[in-house]
């Protein structure tokens, strides 16, 4: 009799902790795939829904939420997904998301994917509401943009092909340059003197804009500049003055032939002044562009010698 | 006391002029060739010890099987306390198998259980209402019945060939049949023992008024216990008569069992 | 030649028969609990250990053994789910019960050959208790409840076993590997394999009992009733599993 109710815990130990395991992994399984537990559902209509099966995942920020829960034809163009969600995520999915269906990675099942709505919908989606769809990207779909960017990328490997044979054996300048070692030559000379001039040219930029000789100053010294002006202004008061006395003595008759040569001479040397003006303000003036060309020419030869290296 | 509470069905049927066991006719053959009874009649009174003999194989263990339905015999009839077994159900035939013992060659005990548990085993199947302790004084009453009080909580395995037929007789016992049908009671036993097992026999006999079919080999036995003896020859009845009548028969044949 | 084809169809019909009068007699009273509680723990309980052992070396073999194959798509990660699902749907099934046949049928087979042989099974009929009922009815009974419940802690421990195996070459932390079975398992996975087990169970219990109850006199006959009852559980489990699968393709 002892021997008897001996056995029988035991045997009833392994049928409960048998059952609980059993029911367990049921309830498990169960609850993902939301078979417990309070859910809800939402409408989703597609044109085609490839391949998506009921049991599938449902997807909202990356998280699995519950599952497809049905897929029924509703007319030869349109599909019909229901789906059971958790309750809890209903507050989180707007009126206007939209559903999209993606794989889970390249052999993974097919997900359904919730994308949030705008955050001017407020308003949570309510039970067995419908929401909007978008157009399942069909690996048809891209396998045929992949196939135009093949074809494409096949015909610009044959024009450059065909370019590059074409610089191999013509004459061309550019074949040239790939393949005329003097001419290579030539050039590297070209641009090495270049070089030397632009940074000649660098040199005496940089001279004037620091340095203390008088063009220099004329160019960057602003006192100088204003000397220069009130000295200017004191010739012209001077000069004015003297043009006065000038302008009396001439009239004088005794003075009247020396002043008439005199005023020839000065013509002569105004215009010579006029001249010399002239020449400074050019002198200026080029300045300014040849240091924009000797910086813009700069990096130009850099590359250059990157590519004759 | 403990005969009231076990359920026997009411006697369907008086004994017809002191007859319990009325075997007419029966035929019963294994395969096509294999005849092994070809109208056996054998009738058994109330009270009596019958005793039958014949060679191995004459078909003596297949008769008493008939008599409790374990062989369905292909013709005849076998009135049991006057009803046909050969036409009952399952259901009525437990009911007249009940009222019978039957000790196997070997006994027969079940081998997962202990001797209590195998005397139990019938009595709590057909006597639903004892209580605990009633079936313990029914258990230890039939194992004082055989001598073997002490065996009772061995496993069959721990008993030696005689403590065995007499643990198996006790558990026929347990169920008071009014018939008991012996399977070579003696067989594989010491000579000793087997006097001590056909002593039993007779005072069960004497004690519970029962009546028996015996088929044993051993003379000893069969001297000790029969009151009639009937010899089995090739399926059919060669001889009937007392231990003395046959001894001293004008056939060889019958004869030459009692050399 | 005929009377070879003759013996199959006769034993066919004695199968058959025997398999009716388990269904005619199953709910019919009285009913054997004591019997069937004490089957269930020795078919049950004591089956336990050797299917525990055989499950978890299973899920643990069939880690290593996947893992390279896997390993060579990079999808080690998968291999939670891979052994749990072949675990589920066929391997501790049929493992489970291939063992039970080697165990529990033989056992049926050569306890109720010898019960024929020793005329115990006469002496239950002679005492006016069916043998039938005490003995074959709760021996299936015990064998179509008690597999399926083997099966259920074979999964379990196999799982455990995979736990292990995974954790010989990297490093997995338990309850990431559970996820991660859970994960992979559908209903579809556990219902059909569960329901296959219940066909297993009743026909371990249904072959042993049948090879036993009609054991030929004689103590040969004893070991040949074992023996025939395991190869053709062997057997049968397999063809039962075959169309298993087969349904659960069509109806699912």
């Amino acid at each position: 009799m002892n021997k008897e109710s001996g056995s029988t815990w035991k045997l009833g130990m392994f049928v409960i902790i048998g059952l609980v395991l059993f029911s367990g992994t049921i309830f498990f399984v169960g609850k993902q795939k939301n078979l417990f537990g309070s859910t809800f559902r939402l409408h989703v209509q597609f044109k085609t829904v490839s391949g998506l099966k009921a049991g599938n995942n449902v997807r909202f920020s990356g998280i699995n939420i519950g599952t497809v829960d049905a897929i029924q034809l509703i007319n030869d163009t349109a599909v019909m997904v229901d789906l059971l969600i958790k309750k809890e995520i209903q507050q989180f999915i707007k009126t206007d998301a939209t559903a999209g269906i993606g794989s889970d990675g390249l052999m993974g099942d097919k997900i359904l994917t919730i994308s949030p709505g705008s955050i001017a919908a407020n308003s949570p989606v309510k039970d067995n509401a419908q929401i909007g769809s978008k157009k399942a990207v069909e690996m048809e779909d891209v396998m045929s943009s992949v196939k135009t960017s093949v074809d494409n990328a096949g015909i610009i490997t044959a024009q450059l092909a065909q370019f590059a044979y074409k610089m191999n054996n013509n004459k061309g300048a550019l074949s040239k340059l790939m393949t005329d070692e003097s001419f290579s030559n030539s050039l590297k000379g070209t641009l090495s003197n270049l070089e030397t001039s632009a940074g000649q040219f660098a040199k005496f930029t940089t001279s004037m804009n620091n340095g203390k000789g008088a063009l220099s100053k004329m160019v960057s010294d602003e006192k100088f500049g204003k000397t220069l002006d009130s000295t200017m202004a004191n010739l012209q008061a001077g000069t004015k003055g003297l043009s006065e006395n000038m302008e009396a003595a001439k009239h004088n008759f005794l003075l009247k032939g020396f002043f008439k040569k005199k005023k020839r001479a000065e013509d002569k040397k105004a215009a010579a002044l006029k001249k010399q003006e002239d020449q400074k303000k050019k002198a200026d003036l080029p300045n300014e562009d040849e240091e924009k060309k000797a910086g813009e020419k700069n990096p130009v030869n850099a590359k250059d010698s990157i590519k004759n290296r | 006391m403990i005969e009231q509470s076990i359920n026997k069905e009411p006697i369907i049927a008086t004994d017809n002029n002191g007859i319990v066991i009325d075997i007419r006719g029966l035929y019963k053959s294994f395969g096509a060739h294999n005849d092994v009874l070809k109208g056996v009649n054998i009738t058994v009174n109330k009270g009596e010890n019958l005793v039958v003999l014949g060679k191995s194989g004459s078909g003596k263990s297949v008769t008493i099987k008939c008599v409790v339905g374990l062989v369905a015999a292909d013709k005849g009839e076998i009135k049991v306390f006057g009803t046909d077994i050969t036409e009952l159900d399952d259901k009525q035939l437990n009911a007249i198998r009940i009222r019978i013992g039957f000790l196997f060659q070997n006994a027969a005990l079940y081998d997962s259980m202990t001797v209590r548990q195998n005397l139990a085993f019938p009595l709590k199947r057909h006597s639903k209402s004892l209580s605990p302790k009633q079936e313990e004084d029914a258990i230890k009453e039939a194992l004082d019945n055989v001598g073997l009080a002490e065996a009772i909580d061995k496993m069959p395995a721990e008993l030696s060939g005689g403590m065995r037929k007499r643990i198996g007789l006790a558990r026929t016992l347990i169920l008071k049949p009014e018939i008991i049908l012996y399977d070579e009671p003696t067989t594989g036993l010491d000579t000793i023992t087997s006097r001590e097992i056909s002593e039993l026999i007779l005072a069960i006999q004497k004690k519970n008024k029962t009546s028996s079919i015996i088929i044993t080999h051993d003379m000893a036995c069969a001297k000790l216990t029969a009151d009639r003896i009937v010899i089995l020859k090739d399926g059919i009845i060669e001889a009937e008569g007392s231990y003395e009548e046959l001894e001293k028969s004008d056939n060889d044949w019958v004869r030459s069992f009692f050399i | 030649m005929v009377i070879s084809l003759k013996n199959i169809f006769n034993d066919a019909g004695n199968v058959t028969q025997f398999t009716a009068r388990f269904f005619k007699e199953v709910l019919k009273p009285p009913y054997e609990i004591k019997e069937f509680i004490r089957q269930c723990y020795v078919i049950g309980y004591r089956s336990l250990p050797l299917v525990g052992i055989t499950g978890f070396i299973m899920g643990l073999v069939l880690t290593l053994q996947s893992r390279p194959t896997l390993a060579e798509f990079g999808a080690e990660s998968w291999l939670p789910g891979m052994v749990a699902l072949s675990l589920i749907r066929e391997i501790a099934p049929v493992i489970t019960a291939l063992i039970c046949a080697g165990k529990i049928s033989s056992g049926i087979g050569a306890e109720l050959g010898s019960m024929k042989v020793t005329e115990q099974i006469d002496a239950m009929e002679v005492s006016a208790i069916d043998p039938y009922k005490y003995l074959v009815i709760t021996r299936i009974l015990a064998t179509t409840l008690m597999v399926p419940l083997l099966v259920v802690f074979a999964d379990g421990v196999g799982v455990l076993g995979g736990y292990a195996g995974i954790n010989i070459n990297s490093d997995v932390n338990l309850l990431n590997y559970f996820s991660k079975v859970l994960e992979s398992l559908d209903f579809i996975d556990i219902i059909p394999a569960t329901i296959k087990t219940f066909f297993f169970g009743f026909f371990i219990g249904m072959i042993g009992c049948y090879k036993g109850y009609t054991a030929a006199s004689g103590t040969e006959s004893v070991g040949k009733a074992a023996n025939s009852a395991v190869v053709a559980a062997s057997l049968t489990i397999f063809v039962i599993d075959m169309l298993a699968v087969q349904l659960t393709d069509i109806f699912f």
